[in-house]
């Protein structure tokens, strides 16, 4: 292997880290919101993904989580994995994972960062355009195409999941809130320092 | 934490892993290419069989089965709906294929192998700046990592039960992400130390 510079283990380090976030909070328990319906919290790994390591590391970290589930790694929700996950018809949402998180990193690092509150409303924008309306695009197109459903359809079953990820939306803009609290220096939405 | 790999030996284990990739490719794009119910219905069979063949070994991945043939059943139930049941006959005969080959490929091949062969695949994507060797480590880091952090979650859940009588719920993801990125930051140095220039 070529050496490392400094810049390339931080990021080889962080990528690897986020794409386990993504892996725990697959295997941690459903969790119940307050009105009792439980939801799983891994798409707002994608949302924290994009928010804390920016567009480009973002979209790495998930794609490196898809791959060891590719591989054959039981890591999503629900002990799933395998190239067989790939062809059901929420692939659209799993591909959508990489790509949102990629949408979601790239707006958070051109809106405003500059207080904890500033970079907790900026996360919720990108959160709910790339985390909720980008991947749930993705999502209907997959259902179209692989289990094709007509637009109208595919859209009915896709708004079922909305509520819960724009829950998940205001969650990841109070971690982002906490983290721009304790680790000041830390360059949210990929920023450079 | 285990992959989805079996133990349990059999006739597709001795394939190489990317042999087996290969089939997968050629047999999905089969599928979607012929339109005929029959030929569908013989694919489905076959591929019935494969698993079939397989035994104990399918056991790891029963979960997506299970998964598989409610996504195929819900599927060919929507389009018989909507009054269109050959369309719901052939989406629901692909998926099972699809699936059912690709949990073949899972329980039979090796992790390992398959990361070789992905690395491999990845070749080409150097000049886009894709380092294929480093797949191994980060695959390495990640799974290390989450083990670590799946205990640090268990951690903080007691410490929160403790105070509060209650589990934590989405309550310890901030704190999570928080030390997950003080540790990122000394992994780095970490790495840096032993393999930078």
């Amino acid at each position: 292997m070529t050496t490392l510079t400094r810049s390339s283990a931080q990021s080889l380090s962080t990528v690897a880290l986020f794409a386990a976030l993504m892996a725990v909070l697959g295997l941690v328990p459903k969790i119940d919101l307050p009105f009792g319906v439980p939801i799983t919290l891994q798409s707002l790994g994608i949302m924290l993904a994009g928010c804390l390591l920016g567009g480009k590391r973002g979209l790495q970290s998930m794609a490196l989580f898809l791959l060891a589930v590719a591989v054959g790694l039981p890591l999503l929700a629900g002990g799933r994995g395998g190239i067989g996950v790939f062809l059901l018809p929420s692939a659209g949402y799993l591909v959508g994972y990489a790509l949102a998180a990629g949408v979601v990193g790239l707006l958070m690092g051109r809106l405003p960062a500059g207080s904890p509150k500033q970079a907790a409303v900026s996360a919720l924008i990108a959160a709910v355009l790339g985390g909720v309306l980008f991947l749930h695009l993705l999502g209907i197109a997959g259902l179209m195409l692989i289990a094709q459903m007509p637009l109208a359809k595919a859209v009915m079953l896709d708004l079922a999941f909305v509520p819960g990820d724009l829950v998940k939306a205001v969650l990841c803009a109070l971690v982002v809130h906490t983290v721009a609290k304790a680790l000041p220096d830390w360059p949210l939405g990929g920023k450079s320092a | 934490m285990g992959s989805l790999y079996s133990e349990y030996r059999t006739w597709l284990h001795g394939l190489r892993a990317g042999s087996k990739l290969f089939g997968l490719v050629a047999a999905g794009l089969a599928l979607f290419i012929f339109q005929s119910l029959w030929v569908l219905g013989a694919g489905a069979v076959l591929c019935a069989g494969v698993l079939a063949s397989l035994g104990p070994a399918t056991q790891p991945a029963r979960r997506l089965l299970w998964a598989v043939l409610v996504a195929a059943l819900l599927v060919a139930g929507f389009h018989v709906w909507m009054g269109s049941w050959q369309l719901g006959v052939a989406s629901a005969l692909r998926l099972f294929c699809a699936s059912s080959l690709g949990v073949a490929l899972t329980v039979t091949t090796r992790t390992g192998d398959l990361v070789a062969v992905l690395e491999w695949l990845l070749q080409p994507l150097r000049p886009l700046g894709v380092n294929p060797e480093r797949l191994s480590l980060q695959l390495g880091l990640m799974l290390r990592f989450t083990e670590h952090f799946f205990i640090q979650w268990g951690k903080l859940d007691d410490a929160y039960r403790l105070r509060t009588g209650r589990g934590g719920g989405w309550r310890l993801v901030a704190p999570l992400a928080v030390h997950m990125l003080q540790t990122a930051r000394r992994v780095a140095d970490a790495l840096f130390v032993r393999l930078g220039g």
